[in-house]
């Protein structure tokens, strides 16, 4: 299910998942009616933009983050104008699961956008690599993040995203087992405590998000 | 604001002299006021110990013949004073002056009217031909330079009393100037704000248009490289190129609505013939400025026209549009009529930013535009 504005993209973005296979169940214009439609039909995932009438505000993004509180269920992937890390930590924060923040930009992208949604669909999470690049660079020498190396600032950028570990030892090319140490590593140095399985990754995610 | 209409020319002359004559008679009730009030006064004035009381008692009376002298200002010379209260001594003052020079007046009304009957004996004699005619130019000259000078004198009496009033009821210099200072606080405040409406309209239009556009654009392209087949690729790049182009012109017009190049390459004139070619509404044009505009006038005008042309084409559904721009020498007169239905709101966004942007340049906009149209909009910038 689509919200977005811009009659032009929404076409374009209802044309480009048909092509792909989905199935588009609705495409609205405004938070109002996204709200409507997903009461009406539960979709699978729901994309929408922040900026829609009729303020240009974050009405997409307060649309988000009630789809996730009254449907746990739903995939909920918001697309933003600028990278604004209050918008992405509002709509993280409980879990981050079946949720992704990307740049409105990235839709272009046709592969990375399609791969994002399969992986909010699939229970995870994506997060656009832009603003965890910006995010990275704001984290200061008084928090955790600032002891880990390069390499496993690369690994957690790639699971911040969203990636799962296979991913992420195919993207940097490095073993299976270099990817698992790393996150552990990563894991201690961020006193995660040893919560297995999913949480954990979010909650380092978040440590991002919130650092 | 007046509401009443300012009176013909004939009639506002009437007027002034009933005012100039009445002045004279107001200046003998103030005589009769000092006479009186002297006489009754006088002692207590003098002792310092009822001097206070005295003085007070004074000037409530000549506050009472001061605001007759005032009303008559208002009414036979349209005066308009703000409201606010003269001291004591200055009322005092005021009426002493004044009750001077409308006594004076009066003798030099009387002089008048004693030329006058000794112009009606002369001809008179004239017309028994008692005269010879040595003396009949002799009387003629006289009469002509007196007449000359009882004229100028009353003249001089009436620019006198006006001054007086200005003195009295008006704003003092301070006054002014605070006055003026809140003006420009005001206007710069509204400058700002109207910098900041204008920021946020270009990021609207660059948001909301161009860039949507290319992202639309570059997910064309995207969808042509996963293309399943060689045809359905090449119908979407033939979209994504017709697209791009589409882009370019929405550019265009976004940095035109920015700022308008041409107002610095080729002048008003030619940017106004932009906004007729943009606004795809009949426009006629009548320019007549003879002398070169300072920059800041040139492009306050642009933008009154050019708001007032969206504003008519967007709202006002209107037939057709009328421009002319006019230079006046001290400032230049912009005017903008379309046969739209009317109703436009003079506190709408875009209203309020032409209203700061000429008031910053100590200009004068007025919007007429009452339900059923037409809608007219003035404005007159200063150019000394």
């Amino acid at each position: 299910m689509l919200a977005e504005d811009s009659t032009l993209l929404r076409e374009g973005l209802i044309r480009l998942l048909a092509e792909e296979g989905h199935e588009v169940l609705a495409g609205v214009g405004d938070a109002v009616s996204l709200l409507r439609e997903v009461e009406a039909r539960t979709p699978d995932v729901v994309v929408t933009d922040i900026r829609m009438p009729p303020t240009h505000t974050d009405e997409g993004l307060r649309a988000a983050v009630e789809i996730r509180e009254r449907w746990p269920g739903v995939g909920v992937l918001v697309l933003s104008q600028h990278v604004e890390r209050n918008y992405a930590a509002q709509l993280l924060t409980p879990n981050a699961e079946r949720v992704g923040y990307l740049l409105k930009d990235r839709v272009a992208q046709v592969d990375e956008f399609l791969d994002s949604l399969e992986r909010i669909h699939a229970g995870g999470a994506a997060i656009d690599p832009e603003i965890v690049r910006q995010l990275v660079i704001r984290t200061t020498h008084t928090d955790p993040l600032s002891r880990l190396t390069p390499r496993e600032r690369t690994v957690i950028e790639a699971l911040a995203q969203g990636h799962t570990n296979a991913a992420i030892a195919q993207k940097l090319h490095i073993s299976l087992s270099a990817v698992e140490k790393n996150l552990n590593t990563i894991f201690d140095k961020l006193d995660l405590s040893r919560t297995t399985g999913y949480s954990r990754r979010v909650l380092a995610v978040l440590r991002y998000l919130e650092s | 604001m007046d509401g009443a209409p300012p009176p013909s020319k004939p009639t506002a002359r009437l007027l002034r002299a009933t005012g100039v004559l009445l002045s004279c008679f107001t200046a003998l009730l103030g005589l009769l006021y000092f006479i009186l009030a002297g006489a009754l006064l006088g002692a207590f004035l003098l002792w310092p110990r009822t001097r206070g009381r005295a003085h007070a008692l004074l000037a409530s009376g000549a506050r009472r013949l001061t605001a007759i002298e005032r009303a008559r200002r208002s009414v036979f010379f349209r005066d308009r004073f703000p409201e606010h209260h003269a001291s004591d001594q200055r009322v005092l003052r005021y009426l002493a002056a004044r009750t001077y020079a409308g006594l004076l007046c009066g003798v030099v009304v009387g002089l008048l009217v004693f030329g006058v009957v000794l112009a009606g004996l002369l001809a008179a004699g004239v017309a028994r031909s008692t005269l010879t005619w040595q003396e009949l130019l002799t009387q003629v000259v006289l009469g002509g330079v007196l007449l000359f000078l009882d004229v100028q004198g009353l003249n001089s009496l009436a620019a006198l009393d006006a001054r007086l009033a200005r003195e009295c009821f008006g704003p003092s210099e301070r006054e002014l100037l605070e006055r003026r200072i809140q003006e420009l606080a005001a206007s710069r405040a509204a400058v700002v704000r109207a910098v900041d409406a204008e920021r946020r309209r270009v990021e609207r239009d660059l948001h909301d248009g161009v860039q949507q556009r290319l992202v639309a654009l570059a997910m064309l392209l995207g969808r042509a490289r996963r293309g399943k087949t060689p045809e359905q690729s090449d119908a979407l790049l033939e979209q994504a190129h017709r697209e791009s182009r589409e882009v370019l012109t929405e550019l265009r017009e976004v940095a035109w609505r920015v700022y308008p190049s041409a107002l610095d390459n080729l002048g008003l004139q030619e940017a106004l013939g932009g906004v007729r070619e943009r606004c795809g509404i009949p426009m006629r044009i009548e320019y007549d400025v003879p002398e070169p505009l300072p920059a800041a006038i040139e492009t306050a005008a642009y933008f009154v026209v050019s708001e007032a042309v969206t504003n008519a084409a967007k709202h006002a559904s209107a037939a057709d549009i009328f421009v002319s721009v006019k230079g006046h020498g001290t400032y230049l007169a912009v005017l903008v009529r379309d046969s739209g239905v009317g109703g436009a709101d003079p506190a709408g966004s875009g209203l309020t930013g032409l209203h700061s942007r000429v008031a910053a340049l100590d200009g004068r906009l007025d919007v007429h535009s009452p339900s059923g149209g037409p809608t007219t909009i003035t404005a007159e910038l200063p150019c000394a």
